[in-house]
């Protein structure tokens, strides 16, 4: 009896074979795919930071402002990647673990990862396996904060694409988590973040 | 008014509550699309036809590119599987959770499991499996089946959900939509931490790579791969791309399409377990790839539909979706798409899903919408053509029999023989015209007045 | 938002043969001497096959191919030549250059069907596209909404007539909401899906008649039959016309006609 490999590979075979001729691949230029740009921007970092707002994240890029932030959310303990911890120990009035413990995953109410890339074109922001110090810390707190290098910003997907290396666990997170499952209702924060900030680190 | 067609005597008895959220969930999401693509792309059809024809390529390529995606996914760490039928992939399912000694799977929103339906197959054999897409939740306890590709519970409303959450304990009846997503979030969770597998389908799978492709909007798909050790991703054989760069192309269209969105929030790329380093997540990671009949696809007229990448545009565009709503189908996938695929994916019972081809006008608003530029209207005409070769009763009930008509019209005699005596029909009370076709139709609509030969008789003696 | 299936490189020139199309053979007259009238003005030389019929749509749609290729052999035959063949409807256009296609792609005589398609025009994208009209002289004082028949996607027809009736000293064209939605004729779709098919005229009649025009336009005496079959029946006052009756009153009220 001939494996189920075996029997997938030869009903392709089958179907194809009496096909006169294939289509062959198109060539496609990434200017396809590039979306109309909306607005004029001096720099990647200024269309960044619109286009998170567009996709209804947040942009920050002063310690001071993010505090005021997680203040305002009630949100004062979470979790941040060890490596971050020094630069973000400064946020007034806000505490945090650096090595996260699933038995508080409900009191971390903000985590701070590293972000990969940013995308300027989409607002997108992609975690990659390797720079997230706790997928979990990235994920379960209401509030998401990706500290992103100003240099790591890209223009377009496909260059965000080129970077994607032989990691294996990659993220374009592009606004909050949300659903409109509930007659079409938009609801933000459903298993994810429901606040997702791309922090700039100049 | 009566009729032998149950797609539209579904569409005639709906309730006005199902009929409306089905009716503006639908309009609504096609408006976002129409604004969306065209607010981003000068040439939104030049994406849409490039983007048919690398799926066709793949299609028409798929021994290599299945083979090359599997060599892949192996070199990345991950363990491949393949199911040909229904039966073998459900039990590849089971095999991998015995093997590692898991008992309860939290998944995310997969169209391929529900065809399997793998959810009850599981149950049945002693596993614990939760839906995690809230919509695909609220199903889950209400033993219900989605009615869109994209968002399966349209044609629910708040109150029968907060009534369903107060029925399994999730809280007092609070028919908010902000409350149920929140109670839903906090029971979920502990779902999540929970299990010990997490399953997943694929929207896309990244043959260069051994990568699929995850798109959702709620970010369940992430938690499925973050608090347990073990990962299975089933992918049907047709989900394949060439490269990486191919996706692209695709992640920029989905969204747009089916929710108008530029890109759906999580756009999750998995080739592998998690790295060492990496303190959460699925140690192994299993993809199994499906046929379950799309090999018969394949090699069928009607290939060009396996390009689908389920975002859900021909549904919202289709005006006889509109009226009928998902469950008029009888099948896992409705609309436009699921007139095509659900006959074909039906095998030898294709004759008792004959009608679904006949459920259309032919208007080919859903070609014009789709974001692979799949010709379905084409293919629902192939298929009305089989139903008709091969006798599916389904099919013509209530289609008048044109073998006269035919006759007629390849005979111009007897056509202007026709064409003057239809005057006479002038003369009858159009009620008592005994042709069924008739009767149905002067029910809502008066019968033009016939003015045959007419013409004819003005052109030969103009000027 | 449609990717083109007309034929490329059809025959432009002014010697053609006229399809009147079976309904307006039998119901519409007055369509069809409009269509003439203003080939007529442009010069054309018609030429009017005695024996056509109808171009097999009905048993296409229904499924009924064998049926449906005796009558398209039979037009095939019909319209005989090499002249540039005009019909007064997007529909049969594009069942006889698309359609008929799919019905004979597995017959032998494939190619001089699609020789057939390549010779047919719409005959507001043959104005338009084939002549290179884009401006019409006639004068025609309504507020107009136009249906933008469903078998004119995949051609530029839509975009021939939004041209035209623009450029008409007089017509308001006035856009319509949900101009993508079929009426809900679809030949015997509207016959064996009744219910379905009168929500879907409702909804277009709706939308047609929104803004109280003067005058419901449209390409294709199918949905004309259907919605104004409906419009008649619910005692609507609203003044049809096929585009071709707008494009010849339109030159008889400029008194060119």
């Amino acid at each position: 009896m001939s494996s189920d490999r075996e029997k997938i590979f030869s009903a392709i075979r089958a179907a194809l074979d009496p096909l006169p001729k294939r289509t062959a691949k198109p060539e496609w230029k990434r200017e396809l795919i590039v979306c109309n740009p909306s607005g004029e921007f001096s720099s990647l970092k200024e269309q960044l930071a619109d286009k998170l707002v567009f996709a209804s994240s947040r942009y920050c890029d002063s310690f001071d402002q993010l505090a005021e932030t997680l203040k305002a959310e009630n949100s004062t303990f979470g979790y941040c990647d060890p490596e971050l911890a020094p630069l973000f120990e400064k946020l007034d009035g806000i505490t945090f673990e650096t090595e996260y413990d699933v038995a508080k995953v409900n009191e971390y109410t903000f985590g701070i990862t590293k972000a990969s890339a940013a995308i300027a074109e989409s607002g997108t922001i992609v975690l990659k396996d390797g720079d997230t110090s706790s997928r979990m810390g990235a994920l379960t707190p209401w509030i998401h904060i990706a500290a992103i290098k100003e240099s790591d910003i890209v223009a377009t997907i496909p260059e965000a694409i080129d970077r994607f290396g032989d990691d294996p666990s990659i993220v374009f997170c592009t606004g909050p988590s949300k659903t409109a499952d509930v007659e079409g209702i938009l609801i933000e924060g459903v298993h994810g973040p429901g606040i997702q900030i791309g922090f700039i680190l100049s | 008014m009566k009729s032998k067609q149950k797609i539209d005597l579904v569409a005639r008895d709906l309730t006005n509550e199902v009929h409306e959220a089905n009716f503006i969930g639908a309009k609504m999401k096609s408006e976002r699309r129409y604004a969306a693509l065209g607010r981003d792309y000068a040439d939104p059809d030049k994406l849409r036809e490039t983007a048919g024809l690398v799926k066709q390529h793949t299609l028409e390529h798929l021994d290599k590119y299945l083979e090359q995606a599997e060599a892949s996914f192996e070199r990345n760490g991950a363990k491949v599987h393949f199911a040909f039928d229904e039966d073998t992939a459900k039990k590849t399912v089971l095999n991998i959770m015995n093997e590692h000694g898991c008992k309860s799977m939290v998944k995310s929103k997969s169209m391929l499991t529900e065809e399997l339906e793998l959810l009850h197959y599981l149950e049945d054999q002693g596993k614990e499996v939760i839906e995690t897409d809230l919509g695909e939740f609220i199903l889950q306890i209400d033993n219900d089946h989605p009615s869109h590709i994209v968002t399966p519970i349209v044609h629910k409303n708040r109150r029968g959900i907060a009534k369903s959450f107060e029925r399994e304990g999730l809280g007092d009846y609070n028919d908010d939509p902000e409350t149920i997503t929140r109670r839903a979030r906090a029971h979920l969770r502990q779902k999540y931490l929970d299990a010990d597998i997490g399953l997943t389908g694929a929207n896309f799978v990244s043959a260069e790579s051994g990568r699929i492709v995850l798109v959702t909007n709620e970010g369940n798909a992430r938690f499925c791969m973050a608090a347990n050790k073990v990962h299975i991703a089933i992918v049907g054989i047709e989900k394949i791309v060439p490269t990486d760069q191919d996706l692209g192309l695709f992640l920029n269209l989905i969204g747009r399409s089916g929710t108008g969105q530029q890109l759906t929030v999580y756009n999750q790329f998995i080739g592998g377990p998690k790295l060492k380093d990496q303190p959460n997540g699925p140690e192994h990671m299993h993809v199994i790839f499906v046929d379950n009949r799309r090999t018969e696809v394949l090699a069928s007229d009607c290939r060009e539909i396996l390009r689908c990448i389920r975002c859900g545009a021909c549904l919202n565009v289709c005006p006889i979706y509109r009226q009928s709503g998902g469950h008029a189908y009888r099948s896992v996938y409705p609309g436009p798409v699921g007139a095509v695929l659900s006959p074909l994916l039906a095998g030898n019972r294709f004759p008792e899903l004959a009608d679904l081809p006949k459920a259309s006008s032919l208007c080919g608003a859903c070609n014009e919408v789709c974001p692979v530029n799949i010709p379905i209207p084409d293919l629902l005409l192939r298929l009305r053509d089989k139903a008709k070769r091969e006798g599916a009763k389904e099919a013509m009930k209530g289609t008048p029999n044109l073998a006269m008509w035919a006759t007629m019209c390849s005979q111009p005699t007897m056509w202007k023989a026709a064409l003057t005596m239809g005057h006479t029909m002038n003369h009858i009370p159009t009620q008592l015209i005994p042709h069924p076709s008739a009767m149905s139709w002067q029910g809502t609509r008066k019968l033009p007045k016939f003015e045959g030969g007419e013409f004819r008789k003005w052109f030969k003696n103009r000027k | 938002m449609s990717l083109l299936h007309t034929p490329p490189n059809r025959p432009t020139g002014k010697s053609v043969q006229l399809m009147t199309t079976c309904l307006c053979d039998a119901f519409y007259s007055d369509v069809a001497k409009a269509t003439v009238e203003i080939l007529d003005f442009l010069g054309c030389e018609i030429e009017l096959p005695d024996g056509q019929t109808c171009c097999g749509q009905p048993a296409f749609n229904a499924g009924d191919w064998a049926n449906s290729r005796k009558v398209i052999r039979h037009a095939e035959k019909t319209f005989s030549g090499d002249k540039p063949i005009i019909v007064p409807s997007g529909s049969c256009a594009a069942m006889i250059f698309h359609g008929a296609l799919l019905a004979f792609e597995k017959e032998e005589d494939l190619p001089a069907i699609k020789a057939f398609g390549e010779r047919t025009w719409e005959l507001v994208d043959y104005i338009v596209y084939g002549l290179g009209i884009t401006q019409w002289p006639g004068k025609f004082d309504a507020k107009m909404t136009f249906h933008r028949s469903c078998h004119l996607r995949g051609s530029r027809s839509p975009e021939a007539v939004n041209a035209l009736l623009t450029s008409i000293e007089g017509v308001d064209l006035q856009p319509i909401d949900e101009v993508e939605q079929c009426c809900g004729f679809g030949g015997t779709f509207s016959v064996s899906f009744p219910n379905i098919s009168e929500k879907m005229g409702e909804l277009k009649i709706e939308n047609l008649t929104a803004c109280k025009p003067d005058v419901v336009a449209a390409g294709d005496m199918g949905c004309m039959m259907h919605f104004g079959g409906m419009m008649d029946k619910q005692g609507m006052p609203y003044k049809r016309m096929h585009i071709a009756q707008v494009l010849r009153d339109s030159l008889k009220n400029a008194g060119k006609l």
